[in-house]
């Protein structure tokens, strides 16, 4: 008997360890899971993740406020506004501002924009893993659409950097409100398309319904978030939950679902994709006129034209551009929705420009011990769909 | 139920295992012992009224450059789903015993952010079914978030400064 024989007889279950990425297409960056098959079934599935650690938690240590703010885009890089909006809001608590209504609206304009665009990256990788190639090209056509609405309010198309603390880093003008109007109005009809694509469509109802199922108590309890947990039957929205920059001010719905698997969390992201434009629709209607940033120098920097006149201005900017903000004493944390869920840093501040410790709670990292355990009992096929519809982004997963 | 009727009713019933409390900013916020987290958590979730079925997250602090007993601290973040309340509970952590028990057996969500603790802060949870490194290497020596561990360092080839190179060997991150 040969050696190879020897070890076939020894070993007790005939399984197979199967190593899936990290350079896997379908694992949506750098994902590694090793799973353990038992014929076409998977047994256990083990995560492996770190392969994208930029250290950014670290880094952030030793950068100013203003600073870190560039950073928070590279987190989960599909929604760069929505970790702007939840690290500006953590310092605005501390320093206990409020922003003025327009910046709350742009910045909510800005939110829900990026979340179409997630949305739909979301959308178009997860249709094109369980084999909808049409769809893909489909949703990259208006995603690229919102990329040049952000680089023409920001100038840039994917690391906005928009959102800054006491506001947002310029006032919008009236040409982009009009390409933005534009947008909202041709998107609906793109929506719609989509469905007629996928929504009754035999092969994909096939692939997804009752597919990595998930309890509303598991979701809870394994801390899922976002459209995760609002497809397992969780009404939870932190926008309705815990109103923040203004979202009690508009009128939209909280889509959940009833089973949980993954048929549900694509319905429920694309309603989401209809709330969101709703409120864009309503934001750019009642956009009031005002500041688009606070009017403490402190914060944020003087207007340049006042530079040349007034010696206080000079002495803010000065002080602003070489020191930077100082946040008071304490420790805070503030959970926004992002596309993936719950987006929150955790702040402590020792009283100098620099933070001591800035902790994202990032929804894709909470999201990986459950999404493992969906994996456990279903096909190897239906690993990649499972992975698709919790919609990891690995940027804020390894941080 | 409001923060400051979170904390009432916190207190009324657990008042000997929390140390303090206070409303900070608008949250409720509850300073506890490492010897009664479990317990606590356990309440917290249970009882009928506070009803905290969701964690949000862990995290730790290393309060080092602001001289300050204990060094560490271990922050849990709780929602409730139906209620819709939040509590932030704060545990410190001395630098001789960083031990603390899990609660991954009340939420299971709390299984990586533990993991995190233990791997960047070097923590070490009691009672954690699988701690080991989760984002550095397994082979990686030292805890990155903690701050004596150095942001940035270069190898320093030559120097004529030998007291300088001295301590930059004493401060260097272990390499792989």
């Amino acid at each position: 008997m040969t050696v190879t024989e020897q070890g076939l007889l020894e070993r007790e279950k005939d399984s197979m360890t199967l190593n899936m990425g990290p350079q896997h297409p379908s694992t949506h960056g750098v994902f590694r899971v090793v799973l353990e098959m038992d014929g076409e079934l998977v047994d256990s599935a083990e995560p492996h993740i770190g392969f994208l650690h930029t250290g950014i938690e670290k880094t952030s240590e030793a950068k100013r406020y203003v600073h870190v703010i560039p950073m928070t885009d590279r987190l989960d890089y599909l929604s760069p506004p929505g970790n702007n909006l939840a690290f500006c809001l953590t310092v605005e608590k501390l320093l206990q501002t409020n922003v003025p209504e327009r910046a709350n609206y742009l910045r909510v304009i800005m939110c829900e924009l990026a979340r179409m665009a997630s949305h739909l990256v979301w959308l178009a990788t997860h249709a094109l893993d369980i084999g909808a190639m049409t769809v893909f090209l489909y949703c990259w056509r208006e995603r690229e659409m919102i990329l040049d609405l952000n680089e023409e309010i920001s100038g840039v198309r994917m690391m906005t950097s928009y959102i800054r603390l006491g506001g947002v880093a310029q006032d919008s003008t009236p040409g982009w409100l009009q390409s933005v109007r534009k947008f909202i109005e041709y998107f609906p009809a793109k929506i719609d398309e989509y469905e007629r694509l996928l929504t009754r469509n035999p092969i994909w109802m096939d692939r997804t319904q009752n597919i990595g199922v998930m309890s509303r108590e598991e979701a809870i309890n394994w801390s899922m978030s976002g459209p995760i947990l609002r497809a397992s039957g969780v009404k939870w929205d932190l926008r309705k939950q815990r109103p923040y920059s203004g979202y009690e001010n508009f009128e939209f719905e909280v889509p959940t679902g009833k089973n949980g698997d993954i048929y549900d969390r694509y319905l429920v992201r694309v309603a989401e994709l209809r709330e969101s434009r709703e409120i864009v629709k309503q934001a750019l209607k009642k956009l009031p006129e005002g500041p688009y940033k606070v009017d403490d120098n402190k914060i944020s920097l003087p207007n340049r034209k006042t530079l040349k006149s007034s010696m206080e201005a000079l002495i803010h900017h000065f002080k602003l551009v070489s020191e930077g903000v100082s946040v008071p004493k304490g420790e805070t944390y503030v959970p926004v929705e992002g596309p993936r869920g719950e987006v929150g840093f955790y702040i402590v501040s020792d009283g100098s420009n620099v933070p001591s410790r800035v902790k994202l709670r990032a929804p894709s990292f909470m999201a990986i011990p459950g999404m493992c355990k969906m994996m456990e009992g279903c096909f190897i096929a239906d690993v990649v769909g499972i992975i698709g519809s919790i919609d990891i982004v690995m940027g804020e997963v390894d941080r | 139920m409001t923060s400051e009727e979170i904390i009432e009713k916190v207190k009324a019933d657990q008042g000997e295992a929390i140390d303090s409390s206070e409303v900070n900013l608008g949250d409720a916020v509850i300073f506890i012992g490492k010897g009664s987290i479990h317990g606590v958590a356990e309440y917290l979730k249970k009882d009928p009224g506070l009803d905290f079925d969701y964690l949000s997250q862990i995290t730790g602090a290393d309060y080092l450059n602001e001289d300050r007993e204990p060094r560490f601290e271990v922050v849990y973040e709780l929602h409730a789903i139906e209620k819709n309340h939040s509590i932030r509970i704060r545990v410190g952590l001395d630098e001789e015993d960083p031990t603390i028990p899990t609660v991954s057996d009340l939420w299971k969500g709390a299984l990586y952010p533990e993991r995190e603790l233990f791997d960047m802060f070097g923590f070490n949870v009691e009672g954690h079914p699988n701690l080991s490194r989760l984002i550095m290497p397994e082979e990686w020596e030292g805890n990155p978030l903690r701050k004596d561990y150095p942001l940035t360092i270069e190898d320093v080839t030559f120097t004529h400064n030998r007291e300088f190179k001295q301590d930059l060997v004493k401060s260097k991150p272990p390499t792989r």
